[in-house]
């Protein structure tokens, strides 16, 4: 019966499709709907190009149809219909690897490799456009290309080598490894890049396997909510479902976590986050799991819930979990010394108040997984895991088995920055595996990725420091909460962290903090780049040049007096042997031309400062008006 | 996710109204860039249209020709187009202005300034272009046997955000306006990054001297991405026309423009980089008429 929003997913209409891709005659009937990134990927296994986003944000898609380069998650397989397209898989027409993706190789440009198909195919379209193309012309033709970890820099060196080469200016021999003695400023071989400019690497979302089973998960619209009622009736009668899951499979112990043991792999009677998994559905076609996720009825008992951490740890506050009074997740104290004495002598004392934001991870590779048996019954997962051996002890738990019959293949992590550490989805996919016997892959949406994933720690940081007039540092007291979400994943281990570096590399007699994860009904805080020290740091260092300025002094001397030398000891009674703190800020100022003074002084109408700009700097973007100009005002 | 159980590639104009009619609720695409990110979680969701007409083939829709000063630009014309087709860089140059801003250079080879305007965007970056350019749309529908033709102006068509008078009938199939050899040409715009990036401001500004080259023949400024629909700034076109072009009129005219500003949000933000924006594109297209003004400097006052 067809659904009634007129999709029947079972079966599709389909359409036919002739092309010519990669100079081989293809014909094809695909389910009408399928973008051009759906033909390639799914249907021809071509899988060098990757989908990021699914809405033309980041040119992780790019192919060439007819010549052109388009993004293809916005074309209508239709597109391509009696047309040539060309993705990343066969650039080099089977020669190894062209001249681009060499100087990609060869400039190190490429970490994760997600993004590099994508740049490697937008750099071709430019040079074969322009030969000669300037740098804003590379820059303009790689507008539409996100790279989230390798930074733009060793793109843009690599294509412009490309260019040199291509165009005889510089040898091909400057493609070549250069034989050093030493690995410390040298450019060196990655081992898995040639397979990244390639696009040979798999990610979970390449994987296929025979037989395979794809998952779609429903999730919860409500912040905080009790599950009444749970009905899956209608989508596990659906043809082509194999099996809907829900925490009532879960053979074994439904409750993990990296820190505290908090967390189910579905919803287990109450949903404390918007986005939180419910049941899982697992089909013949992701299609059709989709469609079943539709058919799965929740009645919701909506509760109050709580938003910000402040009001979380008053009295009479939603109180998320029973083990967890007044919603504290995590409370890390450092004291050291007596602060009141501290700030009672100091000559001068600074209070401020900083507050840090949620931040996204934002990695070009959305969460995705393959799960399946061995023929000894080992359940396998495949997914890009920052935490592979934990996950595995938590998986063997939830599962019920020893661990010698749970497996965790890394599988190659398309950028993670923290995201990809706290367990999501393996748990889904495993139980799915071993319910349908047959491989299942799970791969997410980037507003599922989004929707779900964990995030930076949003900080309150309330600070107070004393200084003597000289600008030595005689007592600081920072008072950090912050925002640990639904489900305390990483957030105890942020707090250590903040609390321990928080302080910064500055010896100060007198030390007090307290770091307070708190549980609120907001997407679930998890690790990200700096793990809580980011956000402490940039209080620490943001209250320094604060008070530089009330000291009338320059912020880069205020830091050289009060940082750590050799044999000082940390805020938490760390000896340290050697301290090159001193040298290295030395060294960075020096770099930067930095010409010492009180911050802000164009504001006290002192001079300007002057090692802005210069030589070495990179200058402004002159896009568009710099393109205009070369060749198409001409014309 | 969007799915739809036909896709009809039209390769005439007529295939395409026989589709529009046997399949009520038909929707038409040619580039598709904004289809396929609209039928996704957070904007329309999951979509199921009976039927796709892709019109983007057509060449009546893809022809661009000219004469008696009047450009005929086809409603599928892509934005990528604008930055090399012959006579649209000699008569409409501040079309390829606005397209080097428009998404990037991948989209711009799909998307169409047809379906630009249909998607009556308050942001849609070639909205003041057209608009400086008095385009007039011409909207195509089928009348028994033949195909009756209708035409208004742009400003007319766009009746709010997303709203246009395109009938259910109906097929956007030409932009008419006037061809601008000798007009200076600026087209200014600011987001969050430099490609791919939905305006926060968009300016289109068109200038032409007297041959004299003392005083303004014609002056035209459209704003964008400021208020629910794009406009023309008629106050400050007024108060220019016919004026010398000095420092002090291009200042005066430009802060006229503060109080169009009538978004729903960065009010504040929108009228200072919006009067900065008319002042500066000013400046720009008077120097293409080999016109050279200096801005007056600005007070530089720090927070």
């Amino acid at each position: 019966m067809p659904d009634p929003s007129g999709f029947d997913a079972a079966h599709p209409p389909t359409t036919h499709i002739v092309a010519t891709v990669n100079g081989r005659k293809v014909a094809r009937t695909v389910p009408i709907h399928y973008r051009v990134i759906d033909f390639v990927r799914e249907e021809l296994k071509l899988t060098g190009n990757k989908e990021g986003c699914g809405a033309g944000e980041c040119g992780t898609c790019s192919m060439f149809v007819d010549g052109t380069l388009i993004k293809s998650c916005l074309a209508p397989v239709q597109k391509i219909h009696g047309r040539t397209v060309e993705t990343v898989d066969d650039l080099d027409a089977d020669q190894g690897m062209t001249v681009i993706q060499r100087a990609f190789h060869k400039c190190g440009a490429s970490q994760c490799g997600y993004c590099i198909p994508g740049m490697v195919m937008a750099a071709t379209s430019t040079l074969r456009k322009r030969p000669r193309a300037s740098l804003d012309e590379i820059k303009e033709g790689l507008g539409g290309n996100i790279c989230r970890c390798t930074g733009y820099q060793k793109i843009l060196d690599a294509v412009a080598m490309a260019r040199d080469v291509l165009n005889g200016t510089r040898p091909e021999t400057d493609l070549e490894e250069a034989a050093t003695d030493s690995f410390i400023g040298s450019r060196t071989r990655r081992l898995d890049a040639p397979a990244k400019v390639t696009g040979a690497i798999k990610y979970a979302a390449d994987l296929w396997m025979p037989n395979m089973l794809h998952m779609q998960v429903l999730r919860s619209p409500h912040p905080h909510a009790r599950i009444q009622r749970l009905d899956v009736g209608e989508a596990r009668a659906m043809p082509g479902v194999e099996c809907v899951l829900t925490c009532d499979d879960v053979p074994g112990v439904d409750n993990f976590g990296v820190f505290i043991e908090d967390q189910p792999i579905m919803a287990r009677g109450m949903v404390r986050y918007v986005g939180e998994g419910i049941a899982a559905v697992v089909a013949e076609t992701a299609d059709i799991a989709r469609e079943a996720v539709k058919r799965i009825r929740v009645t919701y008992d909506l509760l109050p819930g709580v938003f910000d951490p402040f009001e979380a740890m008053k009295e009479g506050a939603p109180q998320l979990h029973g083990f967890a009074p007044g919603n504290i997740c995590k409370h890390t104290r450092i004291r050291k010394g007596d602060v009141e004495a501290g700030l009672g002598e100091a000559d001068l004392v600074v209070q401020e108040t900083y507050r840090t934001s949620a931040l996204e991870h934002a990695y070009l590779e959305p969460e995705a997984g393959l799960a399946y048996l061995e023929p000894d019954g080992c359940v396998t997962v495949m997914s890009p895991s920052q935490n592979i051996t934990h996950h595995r002890h938590m998986l063997a738990r939830i599962l019920g088995r020893p661990i010698n019959k749970v497996r965790m293949i890394m599988s190659t992590v398309g950028g993670g920055f923290g995201g990809k550490e706290d367990m999501l989805y393996q748990g889904m996919l495993a139980l799915a595996a071993i319910r349908t016997r047959r491989p299942v892959r799970y791969v997410f949406t980037r507003e599922e990725s989004i929707a779900a994933s964990a995030k930076r720690h949003p900080f309150s940081i309330d600070y107070t420091m004393g200084l003597r007039r000289g600008g030595l540092i005689v007592a600081t007291r920072m008072i950090m909460v912050s925002d640990g979400g639904a489900y305390a994943m990483s957030t105890p281990g942020v707090m250590n962290k903040s609390a321990i570096l928080g302080p910064g590399p500055y010896t100060i007699p007198n030390v007090w903090v307290d770091a307070i994860g708190v549980y609120t009904n907001n997407t679930p805080s998890g690790a990200f780049r700096a793990f809580g020290a980011f956000q402490s740091e940039f209080a620490t260092e943001s209250h320094l040049d604060l008070c530089a300025e009330r000291l009338g002094m320059d912020p880069a001397q205020l830091r050289r007096l009060n940082l750590m030398q050799d044999g000082a000891t940390t805020h938490t009674r760390q000896p340290l042997d050697r301290v090159a703190a001193t040298a290295c800020l030395d060294a960075a100022l020096a770099a930067a031309r930095w010409d010492p003074g009180v911050p802000h002084r164009e504001a006290r109408g002192e001079p300007a400062r002057i090692d802005l700009g210069g030589p070495g700097t990179r200058a402004p973007c002159t896009l568009g008006l710099g393109t205009m100009a070369t060749d198409k005002e001409t014309t | 996710m969007l799915t739809f159980d036909r896709y009809v590639t039209a390769t005439t104009l007529d295939e395409a109204f026989d589709a529009l009619q046997a399949t009520p609720g038909a929707r038409l695409v040619a580039g598709a860039t904004d289809l396929l990110p609209w039928a996704r979680e957070g904007r329309a969701g999951d979509v199921h249209l009976p039927a796709l007409v892709d019109v983007g083939a057509i060449p009546a829709l893809t022809a661009v020709t000219g004469e008696d000063g009047v450009l005929r630009i086809g409603a599928a014309t892509s934005i990528a187009a604008c930055e090399r087709h012959p006579l649209l860089l000699r008569d409409a140059g501040l079309l390829a202005r606005c397209a080097v801003w428009f998404a990037d250079d991948q989209i711009r080879e799909q998307a169409t300034l047809g379906g630009n305007l249909v998607n009556a965007s308050p942001a849609g970056d070639t909205l003041p272009a057209l608009l400086a350019m008095n385009a007039r749309v011409v909207l195509a529908a089928r009348d028994g046997a033949g195909i009756r033709e209708r035409a208004m102006p742009l400003a007319d068509f766009i009746t709010g955000p997303g709203r246009t008078r395109l009938g259910n009938n109906e097929i956007l199939v030409r932009i008419d306006c006037d061809a601008v050899p000798g007009h200076g040409g600026a087209f200014e715009k600011v987001g969050h990054r430099r490609s791919l990036v939905i305006s926060t401001v968009c300016l289109a500004v068109l200038a032409r001297l007297e041959p004299a080259r003392r005083t303004l023949a014609d002056v035209r400024i459209a704003i964008g991405a400021v208020g629910p629909v794009p406009e023309r700034l008629g106050d400050a076109e007024t108060a220019l026309r016919g004026q010398r072009p000095t420092p002090a009129a291009i200042r005066e005219a430009a802060v006229l423009a503060a109080d169009r500003v009538r978004s729903r949000s960065r009010q504040e933000y929108r009228r200072e980089v919006l009067v900065n924006f008319v002042e500066r594109g000013l400046v720009a297209a008077l120097e293409q008429c080999g016109l050279a003004v200096q801005r007056l400097p600005q007070e530089i006052v720090h927070a």
